[in-house]
C-alpha cells in the first residue's frame, strides 16, 4: 500500500506523458493510415488497404506544380533570408557601430509579431509601393519571416568564433572581404546550413502570410485547403502525408547538423 | 645600419588610460627582441600597432624604414603568431600555412614547395592533411608559427605564444624557437611576462613598466647590472640593499647598511657622500661560512630557512636588525641548520648599484 502511494506522483507523471505522446501522434496516424484507405471517403472502419491514392497523387498535375512553385519560393526566401540574416549578423557584432541593440530588436521583431498581423501589414504594404500580389510579394513576406531566424542562429555561432581569426586573416594579407569569405563564412557554414533548412520549412508550410499576399497560383499549402473545403478525400491525405515525411526528414537532418555544429 | 622596425615617439591611449607612453625603440634585423613586462604594462598593444591593428594617437612606426603608422595590417609586411594560435579550424594544416602564399598570389606549384619546406622545417610533413583540431598543443603551435613564416615577413610578432603550453613543452618550445630564428635568420619581436623565457631566447631584450620602456639590453647587462628596482626584482631572484654612500675611492663605493661599512662597484654611477643608493645582491654571488670570511663584505646571520632544491640549496639568513637576505648555496658547502649562527660574504665586484630615484636628501 504504501509503495503504491509513494509512486503516484511518479506513475502520474508518466501517465500523462503517454497521454500527451498519444494526443500528438494519433491524429497524425489517422491520417496517414487513411491515406492507404481503399475507399472514397474517409472515415472507419479501413476495409481495403491501397497504394493508389498515392499513384494519383504523384500523377496529379496541380499537386506536383504547387509542389514545385513552393519548393521555388522557398528556395529565393531562404537566399535572401539567409544573405540579409547573416549580413544583420555581422552588423551585430561589429565594433564601433551603434544601435547594436535596436538592430537586434528590429530584425527579431517578425519572429514575435503574430502572422496575421503581419500578413496584413505586408498585404497593406505592397499596395502602398504598388506592388502586385503574387510570387515576388510572396518571396517578399517569407523572407521578412526567416530573417530573425538566421540572425539568432548566425549570432550565436558568430559569438563563439574565436575574435583572433579574422585579424589573423588581415594578418596574412586579407583584406575584410576575403576574410569575410575565406574565414567568417566557412566558420558560419554549420549555422547556414540549418538555419537554411529551417527557412525551407518556414516557407513551405506559411499558410497565412502567402494567402494575403498570393495570386492566382497556389502553393502547396494553398492547393490543399482549397481541395479540404472540396470535401475530404484519401488523396489530400496522402498528399499530407508525402509533405510530412519529407519535411520531417528535412527538420531532422536540420536538427542533426546544428548538433554537430555545436559539439564541433 | 637601417634598423626593421623603429617606434618614433609613440603613444597609445584608451579614453584616459595610456597603454603605451612615448615609446622610442628600434630594432635591428636578425634580432631575437623580446618585450618584457608585468601584466598589463603595454606589450600586446605594442605589438598590435606595429602589426597594423591599433593606431598610434601620436606618433610614427617605421618599418624598413618606411612609415606604417596608418597602413592597414592587410598591407603590412609583418606577421602575428597570436597567443592562441588562431589557426583556422576549416583548414587542414597546409592550407593554413599556404592561406598568406595564395593572397600574396604565388603559383601552386611554390606555394605547394614553400608549405612543404616549411613542415619540413618543424617535422610536420605527416600532417599536412589534419585539421587544427587534430593536433596537439605543441604541433598547432608550430602551425601558427609556420603560417606566419610562410609569406617572408620582415618581422615575426609573437604574443605570448608559448603561454598555453605545460612548463616542460615550453622550455623545448622555446629552444625550438631560438633556433628557427637562427635557421631562418629573421627578425623576431617576442612579447612575454616571464623572465625566464626572456633570458632563454633573447638577443635584447626591452624590459616595460606601465606603458614605457624600464631598460633595454642584452640578457647578461640585465641581470647584471639593472638599471631600476623595478628590473633587478623583474629579472631573477635578488636581494636589495639600501644603503647611504659614505666615500668613493676610485670604481668602488663605500656604503653604510646594516650598521657595517660593504663596498660595491659603482656601475657609473657618481656618488657622493650621503647619496642613498641599492646594492643589488644576487642570490647566487653570496657565499655562507662557519668562519668569518677575509676578505669581501661579509656580516654575521642566523639561519631562518634552509629548503633542499636538489641541486642547491636556497637559504634565508637574518642579519642585523631583521633584515632578510636570500643565498643559493651548493648543498654540501652549508651544513648548519635553522636557528644556527653562519657568516655571509660576497665579492663587491659581483655587486651593482641603483640610485634610490624616491630618496629625498
Ligand atoms: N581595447 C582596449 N580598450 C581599453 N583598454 C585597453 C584595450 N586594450 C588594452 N587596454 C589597456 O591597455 C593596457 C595595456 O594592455 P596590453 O594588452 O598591451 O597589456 P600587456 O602588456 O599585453 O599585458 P598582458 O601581459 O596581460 O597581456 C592595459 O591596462 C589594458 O587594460
Ligand atoms: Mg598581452
Amino acid at each position: 500500500m504504501r509503495n503504491m502511494f509513494a509512486d503516484a506522483p511518479r506513475t502520474s507523471l508518466t501517465a500523462i506523458y503517454w497521454a500527451f505522446l498519444l494526443y500528438l501522434l494519433l491524429p497524425l496516424t489517422l491520417m496517414m493510415a487513411m491515406s492507404f484507405k481503399d475507399a472514397n471517403f474517409v472515415a472507419f472502419p479501413i476495409g481495403e488497404w491501397t497504394l493508389d491514392w498515392y499513384a494519383k497523387v504523384m500523377q496529379d498535375k496541380q499537386f506536383l506544380e504547387a509542389c514545385l512553385y513552393s519548393v521555388m519560393i522557398a528556395a529565393c526566401s531562404t537566399l535572401a533570408a539567409t544573405t540579409l540574416g547573416t549580413w544583420i549578423a555581422m552588423l551585430i557584432v561589429a565594433e564601433g557601430i551603434k544601435g547594436q541593440i535596436i538592430i537586434f530588436a528590429l530584425a527579431c521583431l517578425p519572429a514575435v509579431v503574430p502572422g496575421m498581423i503581419s500578413a496584413i501589414s505586408l498585404r497593406i504594404f505592397i499596395s502602398t509601393i504598388d506592388m502586385p500580389t503574387g510570387t515576388a510579394a510572396i518571396i517578399l513576406g517569407h523572407t521578412v519571416h526567416a530573417v530573425p531566424f538566421v540572425v539568432v542562429m548566425a549570432l550565436t555561432r558568430l559569438r563563439s568564433m574565436p575574435g583572433n581569426l579574422v585579424d589573423a586573416a588581415r594578418d596574412l594579407g586579407a583584406d575584410s572581404v576575403v576574410a569575410f569569405f575565406r574565414v567568417t563564412l566557412p566558420y558560419l557554414k554549420p549555422a547556414l546550413v540549418g538555419g537554411m533548412i529551417f527557412c525551407v520549412l518556414l516557407s513551405i508550410d506559411d499558410f497565412v502570410r502567402t494567402f494575403f499576399l498570393g495570386g492566382y497560383r497556389p502553393t502547396l499549402p494553398m492547393l490543399i485547403f482549397a481541395k479540404v473545403q472540396g470535401g475530404m478525400s484519401p488523396e489530400i491525405n496522402a498528399m499530407a502525408t508525402l509533405v510530412l515525411v519529407v519535411t520531417a526528414a528535412v527538420g531532422l537532418y536540420a536538427e542533426y547538423l546544428t548538433r554537430r555544429a555545436r559539439t564541433r | 645600419m637601417q634598423p626593421v622596425v623603429q617606434f618614433d615617439n609613440v603613444t597609445k591611449s584608451y579614453g584616459k588610460h595610456v597603454a603605451v607612453e612615448n615609446l622610442n625603440l628600434s630594432i635591428e634585423a636578425g634580432k631575437f627582441v623580446t618585450l618584457l613586462g608585468p601584466s598589463g604594462c603595454g606589450k600586446s598593444t605594442s605589438l598590435r600597432m606595429l602589426g597594423g591593428f591599433e593606431t598610434p594617437n601620436s606618433g610614427r612606426i617605421l618599418l624598413g624604414g618606411k612609415d606604417v603608422t596608418r597602413v592597414p595590417p592587410n598591407k603590412r609586411n609583418v606577421n602575428i603568431v597570436f597567443q592562441d594560435y588562431a589557426l583556422f579550424p576549416h583548414m587542414s594544416v597546409a592550407k593554413n600555412i599556404a592561406f598568406g602564399l595564395e593572397l600574396k598570389g604565388l603559383d601552386n606549384q611554390r606555394i605547394h614547395r614553400r608549405v612543404n619546406e616549411l613542415l619540413e622545417l618543424v617535422q610536420l610533413q605527416d600532417y599536412a592533411k589534419r585539421l587544427p583540431s587534430e593536433l596537439s598543443g605543441g604541433q598547432r603551435q608550430r602551425v601558427a608559427l609556420m603560417r606566419a613564416l610562410a609569406p617572408d615577413p620582415e618581422v615575426l610578432l609573437l604574443d605570448e605564444p608559448l603561454s598555453a603550453l605545460d612548463a616542460k613543452l615550453r622550455q623545448q618550445m622555446q629552444i625550438e624557437l631560438k633556433s628557427i630564428q637562427e635557421k631562418t635568420g629573421k627578425t623576431f619581436m617576442f612579447v612575454t611576462h616571464d623572465q625566464e623565457e626572456a633570458l632563454t631566447m633573447s638577443d635584447t631584450i626591452v624590459v616595460m613598466n606601465k606603458g614605457k620602456i624600464e631598460q633595454m639590453g642584452d640578457p647578461n647587462t640585465l641581470y647584471g647590472r639593472p638599471g631600476s628596482v623595478f628590473v633587478a626584482n623583474f629579472i631573477g631572484e635578488t636581494n636589495l640593499l639600501r644603503s647611504t654612500v659614505v666615500g668613493t675611492e676610485g670604481e668602488t663605493a663605500a656604503l653604510s647598511w646594516n650598521g657595517i661599512t660593504i663596498k660595491a662597484a659603482q656601475g657609473g654611477l657618481t656618488p657622493k657622500a650621503g647619496d642613498h643608493l641599492y646594492v643589488v645582491l644576487r642570490p647566487e654571488a653570496i657565499h655562507c661560512s662557519a668562519a668569518e670570511p677575509t676578505s669581501g663584505n661579509r656580516i654575521k646571520g642566523k639561519i631562518r630557512h634552509r629548503v633542499f632544491k636538489g641541486n642547491h640549496t636556497s637559504l634565508s639568513v637574518e642579519v642585523g636588525d631583521g633584515t632578510m637576505l636570500n643565498a643559493l648555496v651548493h648543498p654540501s658547502d652549508v651544513t648548519q641548520l635553522n636557528g644556527e649562527d653562519i657568516w655571509v660574504g660576497w665579492k663587491p665586484e659581483t655587486t651593482t648599484v641603483i640610485p634610490d630615484r624616491h630618496a629625498h636628501n
